[in-house]
């Protein structure tokens, strides 16, 4: 099975502790090493006013992280964990690869697009020049 | 709770700075960094760049372009509300293509971007833009001199002090 890349991004209580959001990331690498997945990144956003009122807070500090793994059921048990917690009000996981799959792709096609209108100048020139030491060859 | 809607009602009239792609500014927001394609059509017609006033310019349409194809952007992501957000009005409906000129192909990724945006309290649901921020920043403005108000609540709490300074010397 192909290795998929995950977006977490949780939101902790504003007054939370270093120590409190430190131990939730911890767990999170616990679980990550246990289950096979790969934490390719993490952000500390910081303390960001939310959109809305989650859990009768206006603010909350906001953790970003890349996970890599092949098992789908490490996001599952993350996100059980994340619930449980009492410090994180909210949280998402998002699948990214396909998007990044398809990004890789239009990126490919607009360069390939972009190489092919100079080398069809340069390719005409070139082709009848290169039978010409054949004929000289053959003859 | 009359008051409550009275208070958001007043806070974006109170910022015009929010209010740029939003509203009724709907299209002129996002369209207005195009203002290079309008200015190069131009000269095909009468007006040219010397931009004479004339009745019938007052009807001219300027084309819209994809904010997304111009800058060649593959992927748009969800976390980046700043780029989100001048492409949702003021209390965050998305906005329509026709009004800023996304093509159907972004305009799709810009939808599940902002979706995304929304569970994660990066943007707000539609309804509650003003809402969320106008009742918890009016309560200092209050201590303010009652000429700052308007501008106070979507002004960062240091800012509004800079004002009341500089109206001091005028009284």
């Amino acid at each position: 099975m192909e290795e998929r890349l995950y977006d977490l991004i949780f939101i902790v209580r504003p007054a939370t502790p270093e120590d409190e959001i430190k131990k939730v990331l911890s767990g999170i690498e616990h679980t990550c090493a246990e289950k096979g997945g790969k934490i390719e990144k993490t952000e500390h956003w910081g303390t960001r006013k939310l959109a809305y009122r989650v859990a009768k807070h206006r603010e909350g500090i906001y953790v970003y992280q890349q996970i890599r793994t092949a098992h789908h059921e490490l996001i599952a048990e993350l996100e059980r964990r994340l619930r449980v917690q009492d410090v994180v009000i909210k949280y998402l996981t998002v699948r990214l690869d396909e998007d990044l799959k398809r990004q890789k792709k239009l990126v490919q096609k607009r360069e390939q697009r972009t190489a092919r209108r100079p080398r069809r100048a340069t390719a005409a020139p070139a082709a009848p020049a290169a039978p010409a030491p054949e004929q000289a060859a053959a003859s | 709770m009359a008051e409550e809607q009275k208070q958001q009602s007043q806070a974006p009239s109170g910022a015009p700075r929010r209010d740029g792609p939003g509203g009724h500014g709907g299209g002129h927001g996002p369209g207005g960094a195009h203002g290079g394609p309008r200015r190069e059509g131009g000269p095909g017609g009468p007006g040219g760049p010397g931009g004479r006033p004339r009745g019938k310019r007052q009807y001219f349409r300027k084309k819209k372009v994809c904010k997304f194809c111009v800058e060649k952007m593959d992927f748009i992501d969800y976390k980046r509300a700043d780029i989100l957000s001048q492409f949702v009005q003021e209390r965050g409906k998305i906005l329509p293509r026709r009004m800023t000129g996304v093509c159907s192909r972004h305009q799709r990724w810009l939808g599940v971007a902002i979706k995304r945006a929304r569970n994660i309290a990066l943007m707000p649901f539609a309804g509650s833009a003003a809402g969320t921020h106008a009742p918890r920043q009016v309560v200092p403005a209050g201590a303010h001199p009652p000429a700052t108000p308007t501008a106070a609540p979507h002004v960062s709490p240091a800012v509004p002090a800079a004002p009341a300074a500089t109206e001091a010397p005028k009284a």
